[in-house]
């Protein structure tokens, strides 16, 4: 795939205007930047060490980079849809303090299937280091949303930027399956 | 309720997991094999194809071991692949007896020979179809190119002359010629055209700077970009014929829109094997993936890919060739695995029948040998330049 096409499909599957809804807020009505820090720097840990290992893992799964690609892609177009129809996600009950970067920021937020099976597509084709790069534009993005007040007017305005990236999923996964399909 | 909420999340995941892996991305299993053994497997299916001949040079047609039957039926463009298919196994093993059976198999088409305004052609069964005259043709000149022997130089260039009057100016190859009219018929066959196409590419090799050559490449370009549309298919005919064509060609007559039409094929190709090599055929995975699939279709799959493999130096496809070689590699292997050994074949019926073939569903016919033969002979010389 290439890297404009990585690019796309991270950020639209990392969603940051969706993901920002409903996420634990401190005073103000804004994200604790301990938290955020917290969930940013995980996320990105475990979608680069996904990246390092996916080779290793789809060798021990016995499936090629190729055909893997048909299967992130076909997750990416579901997980799409379901976002534009829930484009509102589930509320999870925080932690508390910088914990809510483990749960709910970096998973299940962040963290979600569509998510990790790019990371180890993305990797085995662009390399860890692009890959880990287009994730963390989506997971910068969304760490800045952190900074906006959740007002009823910026909820509305993030549910709607999230349907519109959760309509981009679905594109960049039909893309990343006609890829896979098409490769050798 | 955190872990309530967490139970419920991985549960989902979990549960996904396991529908994809089941579903979409069963394991492809390509289990490792020598050169020794593709060897085996190959001489194996040359004494399949020699031991079923009649003794006018007829092969045998089909057999079904569930019914122990044998299909009599017969069929030119067939024959003639088979005996393309021995000429390319002597050209890769040197095998005696491959060229025996081969030269056997030829014989049986010089007796349909016939000259009509300066071309010559193959009338088989009555009728003069333009895909066995080119499958004829490319036997003859794989033949002239491994032996050395020019002793068929006269009516290889009847035959090319005959594909080229069955050429129309864009390309597009008549897939019949009536002797009783003396005119081509307006109608296309599936694999005619790649199998034309490529005849007139080896006639190019054979005899430099009489034109054939700029005919296949013609013939690439109809197919390449118009022959699905016209001939009324809704997708693309990933035509191993048209792989070996532009494999053939003159190194000037690459163009990049004919190699971008080889990195379709060998797209095609790739994912037809990717998704065979997860077929095993029984439990959950033959309700997933159905039985493994047909030899013949695997065997085309196979050689098409072997036959751009020879391209895989030039600069616009370098990036496909470990892809490529892989694939070939895989497909060698669980191909050996589907063949009838020897073993298998004593408890059987009919062990000369058996013996060496690959079966679908219980039945084989003689293509099947030929296509899946060609496919072993493209894994063979890739693990010898390994090798080397």
């Amino acid at each position: 795939m290439s890297d404009l096409l990585l690019f796309l499909a991270f950020f639209s599957a990392v969603n940051p205007s969706r993901s920002r809804v409903g996420l634990p807020e401190g005073a103000g009505g804004r994200m604790r930047p301990g938290a955020v820090a917290v969930g940013a720097a995980l996320s990105l840990l475990v979608i680069a060490a996904l990246g390092w290992w996916s080779a290793s893992i789809l060798e021990a799964l016995e499936i090629t980079p190729e055909t893997f690609r048909i299967a992130a892609g076909l997750v990416a177009v579901l997980a799409g849809w379901w976002a534009f129809v829930m484009a509102v996600p589930a509320t999870e009950p925080p932690l508390g303090g910088w914990r809510d970067g483990v749960w709910p920021i970096a998973y299940p937020r962040i963290l979600a299937p569509e998510v990790l099976l790019l990371a180890m597509a993305g990797a085995t084709q662009n390399g860890v280091a692009a890959m880990t790069a287009a994730a963390g534009v989506g997971i910068g993005v969304l760490a800045a949303l952190g900074a906006v007040r959740g007002t009823t007017r910026a909820t509305r305005v993030l549910v709607a930027g999230g349907r519109v990236l959760a309509v981009l999923l679905v594109v960049a996964g039909i893309f990343l399956m006609v890829d896979g399909i098409r490769d050798v | 309720m955190i872990r309530r909420r967490l139970a419920l999340h991985l549960s989902v995941l979990v549960a996904a997991a396991g529908v994809l892996r089941v579903g979409i991305v069963p394991a492809e299993v390509c289990p490792p094999v020598t050169a020794a053994e593709v060897e085996a497997s190959i001489d194996e299916a040359v004494a399949w194809i020699a031991r079923g001949m009649t003794p006018e040079g007829r092969y045998t047609y089909g057999y079904d071991r569930g019914e122990d039957r044998v299909n009599n039926g017969y069929n030119g463009p067939r024959h003639a692949g088979v005996t393309m298919s021995l000429y390319q196994a002597h050209a890769v093993t040197g095998s005696d007896a491959a060229l025996a059976a081969a030269d056997r198999g030829l014989d049986y088409a010089l007796d349909g020979l016939f000259t009509h305004g300066g071309f010559t052609a193959w009338d088989v069964l009555g009728e003069v179809n333009t895909g066995a005259n080119g499958l004829l043709l490319a036997g003859l000149a794989i033949r002239r190119e491994a032996t050395g022997d020019t002793t068929h130089d006269d009516l290889m260039r009847g035959i090319g002359r005959f594909l080229v009057i069955q050429q129309y100016p864009d390309g597009s190859v008549s897939g019949y010629w009536h002797r009783s009219t003396g005119t081509s018929d307006p109608v296309f066959g599936t694999y005619s055209t790649g199998e034309a196409a490529w005849a007139l590419a080896l006639l190019d090799r054979a005899f430099p700077g009489e034109g054939w050559g700029d005919a296949a490449a013609r013939t690439v370009d109809y197919m390449a970009t118009e022959r699905d549309r016209r001939e009324g298919r809704i997708t693309r005919l990933p035509d191993h014929w048209a792989a070996y064509t532009i494999a053939e060609l003159r190194p000037d007559l690459l163009t990049d829109a004919r190699m971008d039409y080889a990195r379709q094929l060998v797209g095609y190709f790739g994912m037809r094997l990717r998704f065979e090599a997860q077929r095993r055929g029984d439990g959950i995975n033959l309700l997933l993936r159905w039985f493994p699939g047909p030899p013949a279709g695997v065997g085309t799959a196979g050689e098409g890919i072997g036959a751009l493999w020879l391209l895989a130096d030039d600069p616009r496809l370098t990036d496909l060739a470990p892809n490529i070689e892989e694939r070939i590699g895989c497909t060698a292997g669980f191909m050996v695995g589907r063949q009838v050994t020897a073993e298998e074949a004593a408890a059987s019926a009919r062990p000369d029948l058996e013996r060496g073939a690959w079966f679908y569903r219980g039945y084989t016919q003689m293509d099947d040998q030929q296509h899946v033969l060609s496919s072993m002979l493209a894994a063979l010389r890739l693990m010898e330049e390994d090798r080397t």
